[in-house]
């Protein structure tokens, strides 16, 4: 127990009578006072120094930071809802009320319609016609995504950095891309670089964001559907999907070995009736990696793919059951990767699935999408614990965003009909965080109280180890 | 199960042969000569060109490290560094590779060093 919660019990700090203020307001000084300071940690500070540059710093460019677009109340990713809840100045919007990057910086419709981002991976010769149109990528589970025997994959085909490639270095390309005051793009004078150091500090934040390990499966899952599903995902001869995702993640065995991230041709990009297309908007042919592309996109992690849709590069499909039932279509069946799996199959097929099915692959997705929600609400609220009086806003921060992860834990499992008991628990867990958030002096004990209902809900969706 | 083995085998050479995970290299334009976080120095060479071959599609640049004779391929991108005149950095070509300019040139392959990836040539004058 923090020792600032000792002095401080419920119901003095809910309902505090004015006489008691005084008292309370010493306690609570007393409390911080008593509170051995913590020995510096580096990495801690490296990762603090990071998120600050990663959500405020503009680096002098038309406003956007790197938040603009990866924001943390919606799992680092926007979408159309989101988008359209944001006040018509925010940064993101900067094509539209920026004269300097009114034309070939965004388009503005495809943007609002589809949370679609501009990019222009294959040069800057022609901005008029050669662009492509991307969604934003969350930045969970960096640290299990990037890496691969060929060097590291970053973006949605693996080659979105400039310099090395690096994580590290991404940020240099996205503020070139993104932060510009102008099309002219010049260092200095329409932005300015990252210093080193700020590149060490955003890299540090971005790989401490979400699952530090990747999932061991299978896991001991309760519900029948999920259950089926989960192995539907594993059967190599049947969901074949833990070929490319293993254990639900962003790295590929092949032939036996480890393959790290790697790149397919799944034919996303021939899907009929993309949604961007539909408008008539001009939305060129992506072609993947390189320049000329080669066709290929890197694959993303699975775990977090149910709260963080529109699903592949061009956010063609809305939900993660259409997601899992691309890989049924034709278009991925004719694919390169959709006929090699034909190819080394028996009977020569890529990836067939009944509706059932599809939907049994769906669920487990849910479920262990639910599961990382709620081990990451744990995590935050934990951490709020340990922050005392002076540092309430850190906690109100992190409690925030612990209600955002039950939150979504929430809609992904009642999205999907799946354990009503467990969306009841993660429901009344999300009422206790905000309440937690608002509250001055009861925040440790409704945090608590918290943790034990995002418990609850966990030993519903899965056999917890003794 | 040994034809699924294979098969992955023959997939795993197949991505290996066509997706080598380098720097998406549109953005690397608008980034100054000596800048280019985790290449400047490390796998490029800063220095002015020495002498041109146009024969033989070839650089000398005079590096820190002595002359260094560098092929210009086919895939080499050459851009021009206007970043201190405070302009647009635009795409260039071998006629841009002039002597006595200055240039930074990243390797194909650090270890031999002998193909340009790509090559930056500072202009300072309008």
């Amino acid at each position: 127990m923090p020792r600032e919660a000792r002095f401080i019990t419920p119901r003095r700090s809910r309902t505090p009578a004015l006489p008691a203020m005084p008292l309370l307001g010493a306690l609570a000084i007393a409390a911080c006072i008593s509170v051995p300071p913590d020995k510096p940690d580096p990495q801690a500070a490296l990762v603090a120094k990071g998120r600050d540059i990663f959500f405020n710093e503009t680096f002098n460019g038309n406003g956007r930071t790197c938040g603009t677009c990866h924001r943390e109340d919606n799992n680092f990713t926007i979408d159309a809802v989101l988008i359209a809840r944001l006040p018509k100045n925010d940064a993101l919007f900067v094509a539209e009320f920026n004269p300097a990057l009114a034309k070939n910086f965004e388009n503005p419709r495809l943007m609002r319609e589809f949370g679609l981002i501009l990019e222009n991976l294959d040069g800057f010769d022609d901005l008029a016609n050669r662009f492509t149109m991307r969604g934003v990528p969350h930045v969970l589970g960096l640290r299990n995504s990037v890496a691969s025997p060929q060097g590291p994959r970053t973006g949605w085909s693996g080659d979105g950095a400039p310099a090395d490639g690096s994580l590290r270095a991404f940020a240099v390309g996205a503020v070139i891309q993104h932060f510009t005051l102008t099309l002219n793009r010049v260092a200095g004078v329409d932005f300015r670089l990252p210093t080193e150091d700020e590149l060490d500090a955003l890299e540090a934040f971005q790989l401490s964001l979400g699952r530090q390990a990747d999932l061991q499966l299978p896991l001991a899952l309760k519900g029948t559907v999920p259950k089926r599903g989960q192995e539907i995902f594993l059967d190599d001869r049947l969901g074949k999907c833990n070929i490319c995702h293993r254990n639900a993640g962003a790295n590929a065995t092949l032939g036996g070995r480890d393959a790290g991230n790697a790149n397919f041709d799944t034919g996303v990009e021939t899907l009929p009736d993309q949604p961007a297309r539909l408008t008539g908007e001009l939305v060129p042919r992506d072609d993947g990696f390189g320049r000329p592309g080669d066709g290929t996109f890197n694959t993303p992690p699975l775990v977090e793919a149910a709260d963080t849709g529109p699903f592949f590069h061009n956010n063609a499909i809305e939900t993660i059951e259409g997601a899992v039932a691309f890989f049924n279509g034709q278009t991925f069946n004719n694919s390169p990767s959709g006929r090699f799996l034909a190819s080394i199959d028996p009977n020569g097929i890529g990836i067939r699935l009944d509706g059932t099915q599809i939907v049994a692959i769906a669920a487990f997705l849910r479920v262990i999408n639910a599961l990382e929600n709620i081990r990451q609400a744990i995590e935050l609220l934990q951490q709020s614990e340990h922050l005392g009086f002076s540092a309430r806003e850190e906690a109100k921060r992190l409690l925030r965003r612990a209600a955002a992860e039950t939150g979504d834990a929430v809609d992904v499992l009642a999205g999907g009909g799946l354990h009503p008991e467990a969306v009841a628990e993660l429901a009344r867990a999300r009422r206790l965080i905000e309440r937690a958030a608002r509250s001055s002096f009861a925040r440790h004990d409704l945090a608590r109280e918290a943790i034990q209902a995002q418990e609850k809900a966990r030993a519903e969706l899965i056999v917890e180890p003794k | 199960m040994r034809t699924l083995l294979n098969g992955t085998a023959i997939l795993v050479a197949m991505l290996w042969a066509i997706s080598h995970a380098h720097g998406q290299k549109a953005t690397e334009q608008y980034i100054p000569i000596g800048q280019s976080p985790g290449v400047s120095q490390k796998y490029s060479s800063i220095g002015e060109i020495a002498d041109v071959n146009a024969a033989a599609r070839t650089v000398t640049i005079a590096d820190r490290g002595g002359p260094r004779t560098v092929r210009i391929t086919d895939k080499t991108r050459i851009w021009l560094d206007r970043t201190k005149l405070k302009q647009t950095n635009l795409s260039g070509s071998f006629a841009d590779l002039q002597k006595g300019r200055r240039v930074e040139v990243k390797y194909e392959d650090p270890a031999r060093r002998d193909v340009a990836d790509w090559v930056k040539v500072e202009v300072v004058q309008p």
